[in-house]
């Protein structure tokens, strides 16, 4: 078909020719911006006199499940400039030295450092000086020295009224780093801007933060403004309200005192945080106005990290506390009945070694109950070497150890189950008999968080189902059914209420309610053993569990139970106040921030 | 005999028009150094990481030319319908990030698959059209008819600024076919009437950009101020430039997107007016040569391949550039072989590849004849 090609060619070169009339236009149009009007765009090029300020908007308020306040706002006063203006000669000298005159130390070199950390674009304002109260503002704006293109601009300081009580649960705010900078979604943050660093704060930082206001403004050439070009208000961040009651978190504290460790308390049935406590804490209020180089490190070197929050990331041997799991598998495996008894005679001799119970001069005929009463270790050597250690596994695995616990929180540690496979690739050894006893009593490899084990807990209290921990109120999951039959629990709760009401835990229950649990005591090769004891009451109804870790407590009759029992009661004793509070949590609020600015731009 | 063969195709490859691509590409990479050591210094990153990905672009170029254009035919029908499955997933699958699904990652390198589509778009229609003339009208319709899934995919996407790109493509590929001029005009009609519901369409992003177009001034810090510092960074370019390294709209972050989207304002701004005066001489070799080699062409389905490429190339250029200069709406249109992004690159560069496939296999004696 020669005479289609001959159309094709024809259509072909009608394509060329309008292709080349667009080259034309667009020629036309270079020539006319760039030749005809090419003085206009110079011009105005040079002379871009556009200014950006941003409104960093208010962050949602972390409150206490009653409404008591864990972190808040206060306002305060920057001094705003713009590198524009700030580049002229002798500038950063006038002001520095303004500044000294009203007593804050702020060196040129200092003030250099600030705008080079900010700078983006010579166009955006940048924070001079931070934290300044009205006073200060008032009286370095009445000076007629003050530089007309620097102006103060009301912003908002975090403060954590709770401080030490509670700082490794709300975290602390701080200024963004460059690398979180680099990771963040272009247009999201921008230097200077402050970002949640550890905890609520972190994990909830799209919750608390906000949106960011923005204002352009053309300004003369003496950097003044002229006019408002577009604006942007800013919006308050969303308020949390937590689980976590503050009354309950406060004795926490104090019982622990000096001590390090850390304490949990939980709702069973839903996983409901109400204690999260570690010991030693820090004061995170310095931390959020910026703190020297120097006091960072005594926070960060300090021999016993206070800013590990030992409840969700210090891990460590359970102890007896696993026992209640061994007993609960050998049940469910048929390894044992609740009626099977061995006979302790202080310790168990295998052929390779002889394994001792705590307790050297025996305590004769025991079954399960009262294995657990006792806390009796020649009874589980007994059950852990019938079950072997891959049934054991399995029902540690069931009960969710190995993973973190999935708490609504940054930093949380997962332990180590610490099975054969793992002694084989990390140790280079076969998993020999001895190890799967020592398994059996919850010593060895086996690294559990304090939070695992008041998850563990939780399951046995509330008839074997795994709920999710969770700290801020809205964020509750479905607990998880781990399907054990309620008769087999109801043996393993029998021990556990015997403990208190006649075994090694009954300091426990010296605060008027009933509770069931088990003490530990964690081996430790560098120092004091660790005291453990876990706990739900009440024994009967369980509502609420508890853990209690003291670092070199060495027993956890004496140290831990105390603690449990006192927190435990004063969490039944004080139930949610629902009423009220409600008004806190209606959400975003449009911010009056830019009215007040107005205010002080106008003089 | 393939190593000869392919031995006699580099002997009779155009070489004015690969040698004008490739200026092309150093001139886009030295200002994609230039535009992006405005932030925070990171010139040299883009910089080596658009030498990599020409290094990739190059060697896919070869390696199509090397197959050849019949070869790709044959396998048009496959590649299209692969192109939708896979498009098709990612509208379904991919998480709405901003609004637009148009990335693939693939660990360290994402790709963007609307930029390939492209080619299998051209391979479909060329394929289609050349069985098939656009002489009656059923088989008009049916040339539409076969392209429209791809673009309907994109809008869902969405990617309008694409889907603009595609529709452009298909009325060329469809005209060149031989499309009677009076079907073409009613579809034109047709189309024009139904503009003002297509406005329901748009996302509200969209509308702001039409709608400042139209009016620069409505929202001074957003699409307009886009608009705006544009036009300035290339009429301050005046005719000399600023120099390279020393365009300031551009260093002082007035442009956003320099090295994408924006790379022609940055060019014009340092090169001035006998740069851009250049470029587009440049540019306009390269159209001459594309639309030579399907002059050339025995081959119908060359001839349509060809102006397919030339059709991608120019609504590419005219849109980024008049938008640069606030002549038409902002799009987010990158320039081909200037703007800073691999997947485009390497998709323009395999279309240049087929093109010069067409080129020597008309050099070349027919053997089969």
């Amino acid at each position: 078909m020669p005479e289609i090609r001959d159309l094709l060619d024809s259509r072909l070169k009608v394509l060329m020719y309008a292709i080349f009339a667009t080259l034309g236009i667009l020629f036309t149009g270079l020539y006319f911006f760039q030749i005809v009007h090419a003085d206009r765009y110079v011009r105005l090029a040079y002379n871009n006199r556009l200014r950006l300020i941003r409104f960093s908007p208010p962050r949602g308020e972390i409150y206490d499940r009653n409404g008591v306040p864990l972190a808040i706002n206060e306002t305060t006063f920057s001094i705003m400039g713009y590198p524009l203006d700030l580049d002229g000669q002798g500038m950063l000298t006038r002001v520095s030295e303004l500044l000294m005159e009203y007593g804050i130390p702020m060196s040129v070199e200092d003030l250099e450092r600030t705008i080079k950390k900010q700078r983006w674009a010579p166009y955006r304002v940048i924070r001079l000086v931070p934290n300044l109260t009205m006073a200060q503002m008032a009286e370095l704006v009445a000076d007629p020295e003050f530089p007309k293109q620097l102006f103060p601009l009301p912003e908002w300081r975090r403060i954590y009224p709770a401080g030490p009580l509670a700082a490794n649960l709300t975290g602390y705010v701080g200024e963004i780093s460059e690398s979180e900078l680099r990771n963040s979604l272009p247009g999201e943050y921008i230097g200077g801007d402050l970002v949640g660093k550890g905890g609520v704060e972190r994990y909830y930082e799209d919750r608390l933060r906000g949106a960011a206001g923005e204002e352009a403004i053309e300004v003369d050439a003496r950097g003044r403004k002229v006019r408002t070009v577009d604006l942007r208000s800013s919006e308050k961040g969303e308020s949390v309200r937590l689980t976590v009651d503050m009354g309950a978190q406060k004795l926490a504290m104090e019982l622990l005192g000096d001590y390090r460790g850390a304490v949990v308390a939980m709702d069973v049935k839903t996983g409901a945080v109400v204690v999260l406590a570690s010991s030693p804490a820090y004061d995170n209020n310095p931390l959020a106005w910026g703190v020297s180089a120097r006091e960072w490190r005594e926070i960060t070197e300090d021999q016993n990290r206070p800013m590990l929050d030992r409840s969700i990331a210090g891990v460590y041997p359970p102890a007896s506390t696993f026992k209640a799991i061994v007993a609960l598998a050998a049940l469910e495996e048929g390894v044992v009945t609740p009626e099977t008894t061995f006979v302790c005679t202080g310790a168990l001799r295998l052929p390779s070694r002889t394994f001792r119970c705590w307790r050297r001069s025996g305590h004769g005929s025991v079954n399960l109950t009262s294995a657990l009463q006792h806390s009796c270790d020649v009874y589980f050597y007994q059950v852990g070497m019938k079950l072997g250690i891959d049934r054991l596994l399995k029902w540690v695995r069931k009960f969710g150890l190995g993973d973190s616990t999935g708490i609504d929180l940054p930093g949380e540690a997962g332990g180590n189950i610490a099975g054969p496979e793992w002694k084989k690739r990390r140790v280079k050894e076969n998993w020999y008999q001895g190890d799967t006893l020592n398994y059996s009593i919850g010593q060895g490899f086996l690294l559990l968080t304090p939070l695992q084990i008041a998850r563990v807990y939780a399951a046995i209290a509330n008839g074997g189902r795994l709920v999710t921990p969770f700290v801020v109120a809205s964020e509750s999951r479905k607990p998880v059914d781990m399907g054990v039959l309620p008769e087999k629990l109801a043996v393993v709760q029998r021990g556990l209420n015997n403990v208190v009401t006649r075994g090694t835990g009954s300091r426990a229950g010296r605060f008027g309610v009933s509770i069931a649990g088990k003490t530990g005591t964690a081996q430790n090769s560098h120092g004091l053993d660790h005291a453990v004891f876990v706990g739900y009451a009440p024994a009967d109804n369980p509502q609420y569990v508890a853990v209690a870790m003291v670092e070199a407590g060495e027993h956890g009759s004496s140290v831990a139970s105390p603690i449990v029992g006192e927190v435990l009661a004063y969490i039944l004793s004080h139930p949610v106040d629902e009423s009220g509070n409600q008004e806190k949590f209606a959400g975003r609020k449009e911010t009056d921030n830019q009215g007040e600015y107005q205010k002080y731009v106008a003089q | 005999m393939e190593s000869s063969s392919f031995r006699e195709d580099w002997v009779a490859l155009d070489k004015l028009l690969f040698g004008c691509v490739l200026l092309l590409l150093c001139w886009g990479i030295a200002c994609i150094f230039s535009a992006a050591s405005g932030f925070a210094g990171h010139g040299m990153e883009y910089a080596l990481r658009q030498i990599g990905w020409g290094v990739v672009a190059c060697a896919a170029c070869v390696a199509v030319f090397a197959i050849g254009y019949p070869k790709f035919m044959d396998m048009a029908y496959p590649i299209y319908g692969l192109t939708l499955l896979l498009l098709a997933l990612m509208t379904l699958a991919a998480p709405a990030v901003k609004g637009a699904q148009r990335w693939i990652s693939l660990g360290v390198v994402r790709i963007q698959p609307s930029e390939f589509a492209k080619i299998s778009l051209i391979l479909l229609l060329s394929k289609f059209l050349s069985r098939y003339p656009p002489l009656t009208l059923k088989t008009f319709l049916a040339g539409w008819g076969v392209g429209l899934p791809v673009i309907l995919l994109l809008l869902g996407q969405p990617d309008l600024g694409s889907a603009l790109v595609y529709l452009f493509i298909m009325l060329c590929v469809i005209f060149v076919a031989g499309a009677p001029l009076r079907y073409l005009f009613s579809m034109a009609g047709l189309g024009l009437s139904l503009l003002p519901f297509a406005w329901f369409f748009l996302r509200d992003y969209q509308k702001m950009r039409l709608l400042v177009f139209l009016d620069p001034t409505r929202d001074p810090l957003g699409a307009g101020y886009n608009a705006l510092q544009s036009r300035i960074a290339v009429g301050s370019g005046s005719f000399g430039g600023k120099g390279f390294l020393q365009g300031l709209q551009s260093k002082l972050r007035f442009l956003p997107e320099p090295h994408t989207d924006f790379i022609f304002s940055v060019y014009a701004e340092e090169f001035g007016f006998w740069g851009t005066t250049l470029l587009l001489v440049i540019f306009g070799i390269v159209f001459m040569r594309i639309v030579a080699a399907g002059m050339k062409s025995r081959d119908v389905r060359g001839k349509l391949l060809v102006s397919g490429v030339a059709a991608w190339i120019w609504f590419q250029m005219f849109e980024n550039i008049g938008m640069s200069m606030g002549l038409m709406p902002i799009t987010g249109i990158t320039l081909p072989f200037l703007s800073y992004g691999g997947s485009s690159l390497v998709a323009v560069s395999i279309a240049l590849g087929l093109v010069g496939s067409v080129y020597v296999s008309s050099a070349k004696r027919y053997r089969q004849l």
